[in-house]
């Protein structure tokens, strides 16, 4: 038989190739139109409520410089929150996939850390570590960490019942049920959390520029920018800079399909499909 | 043939189980298997057909009464045999090859023997070809037959299968069940044998256990003495044909026993 699978493919697939390529660009030209009616449509005095696209495309040139500055110092912190939410969630979840009784006594605490508002955090975190790049790393952290430990949580006890008395039957030690079947097992559930904290973690990342960044020396982030832009009623470069947050949203978001995709296409069915 | 002069691989003697506070699963069952026997479990749901292959594993302890499994307590005959469950329960991240060569893995062997025992078992089993597939790209039966050729990759001299068929159409689990004996030709190991299908208990074992329900007992035994090797013919023979219908009727009595 062909083992490669081919009835797997969903029914959208039966669609020509090119027509799926470009129904997505035929959307984006369609959004601009309509933005362009808007625009239009506004009387003078309104005009500034609304900058057309191209304005915002002027704003990008104009703030290039300032707009990639920023980009960089949002992503840097993103980042090392991202990736430290991401290490001390696993092991984490490691410690609640235990027992129950561990999980009972631990979540309560991990909920009170996801509760608490970022802006009651905020004060407390300069206090500590000062504004900057610790206190917006922090508070990426805080945003990334629990989606994180709650779905490897959650896929490290949901090992199929029969491969784990497989192992016991083989008299596997602990070790190796942990690290060759609970923590394999747990990989589809990781990196949803993964997707999860992905999108959030730009987010995370301004939100701490706002509320915890530092502006000397060019240190300040995208949220520096919003703040600064909104004061000086800059709609375009406002626009420009949602827009460069938006990007460097989707290129984490690219990267962590990216990785679940190397970790998973080769046996996990959620790969098997065309349209991912 | 010096089997009778040899102490029973197998032994139960008025074993008991229950698991905590619950109901009895199972009430005083004894029999002996000698070596070579493929003994089929066949009974009513409920019976405590998949308890006995547990008890017998080593996985679960006996509640009361005695198991020795070649000449051992089950706990520490775990080298001796090995266990094909009612799904195939392998390994989705792991190629066939590796999840074929899992149990010696485990059990801390080395790389190239571990290669050379896994290129054998799926030799046996017919799926040479697939070593390097991923479970999800196989069929069924294909998966079926990559878990048989892990239980074989420890080389056992007991063999439990829990309905290892169930979920196969009636094509390929008859295709499967002609395999099973030839491999049995070659490489002889006592079987435990858990099915519904009367026609599989007839066609596989020599001994067929009939057991009731609440709690498990063992009902009566069936013996099956066709010649091997058991071949499509076995199916179209008069003795073969009368013996299942002996057992459905034996089948049907039992379940008529509800309490």
């Amino acid at each position: 038989m062909n083992s490669q699978s081919p009835n797997t493919r969903s029914p959208g697939a039966r669609l020509p190739r090119a027509i799926k390529r470009l129904m997505p660009i035929a959307t984006g030209v369609g959004m601009i139109a309509i933005w362009y009616a808007i625009c239009l449509g506004m009387s003078p005095e309104q005009r500034f409520l609304l900058p057309a696209p191209h304005e915002v495309a002027r704003a990008f040139v104009e703030k290039g410089p300032a707009l990639w500055n920023a980009a960089l110092n949002t992503g840097e912190g993103a980042l090392l929150g991202f990736g430290i939410a991401v290490g001390l969630s696993f092991v984490m979840a490691l410690i609640l996939s235990l027992s129950s009784l561990v999980r009972a006594s631990l979540y309560p605490y991990l909920m009170i850390l996801q509760m608490t508002p970022i802006i009651v955090m905020a004060p407390i975190l300069i206090l500590w570590v000062g504004p900057g790049l610790k206190s917006v790393t922090i508070i990426t952290f805080l945003i990334c960490f629990f989606p994180m430990v709650v779905n490897t949580t959650q896929g490290l006890i949901s090992t199929d019942r029969n491969l784990v008395d497989f192992f016991r039957m083989c008299k596997a030690t602990k070790m190796q049920e942990i690290f060759l079947l609970r923590v394999p097992s747990a990989l589809p559930y990781f990196f949803t959390g993964l997707r999860i904290a992905g999108t959030l973690a730009t987010i995370g990342a301004i939100v701490g520029d706002v509320f915890a960044g530092n502006s000397a020396g060019g240190q300040g982030g995208l949220g520096f920018l919003t703040i600064i832009y909104s004061a000086q009623f800059q709609i375009g470069a406002l626009f420009a800079t949602a827009a460069v947050s938006c990007l460097l949203g989707f290129i984490f978001v690219a990267g962590v399909i990216a990785l679940s995709w190397l970790a998973l296409h080769k046996w996990h069915d959620s790969f098997s499909q065309s349209d991912v | 043939m010096t089997r009778e002069a040899r102490p029973p691989i197998v032994e139960l003697s008025n074993v008991e189980k229950r698991y905590g506070d619950g109901p009895l699963i199972l009430d005083r069952v004894s029999f002996t298997a000698d070596r070579g026997d493929f003994i089929t479990l066949i009974g009513p749901s409920g019976c405590g057909k998949s308890t006995i292959l547990k008890l017998i594993s080593g996985l679960n302890p006996a509640t009361a009464g005695r198991i020795v499994v070649d000449g051992l307590d089950p706990s520490r005959a775990v080298e001796k045999l090995a266990f094909v469950f009612q799904e195939p329960t392998l390994l989705p991240w792991c190629s066939v090859a590796r999840n074929v060569e899992l149990p010696l893995r485990l059990h801390g062997s080395d790389k190239a023997g571990r290669a050379a025992v896994a290129a054998r078992s799926l030799a046996l089993v017919g799926l040479a070809d697939r070593a390097d597939y991923y479970p999800r790209q196989l069929s069924g039966g294909q998966k079926m037959r990559v878990s048989i050729a892990r239980a074989l990759s420890v080389s056992p001299k007991i063999l439990l299968l829990d309905e290892p068929f169930g979920a196969l159409d009636e094509m390929t689990r008859d295709h499967l069940n002609e395999e099973l004996l030839a491999i049995r030709q070659q490489l002889a190991w006592t079987a435990f044998f858990v099915t519904h299908s009367v026609a599989e208990a007839v066609f596989l074992s020599n001994r067929i256990l009939v057991l009731s329900a609440n709690p498990g007992r063992i009902h009566s035994e069936v013996r099956v003495d066709l010649p091997y090797p058991r071949t499509e013919e076995t199916r179209q023979s008069p003795a073969y044909q009368r013996l299942v219908g002996d057992v459905s009727k034996t089948l049907r009595s039992v379940e008529r026993l509800k309490p």
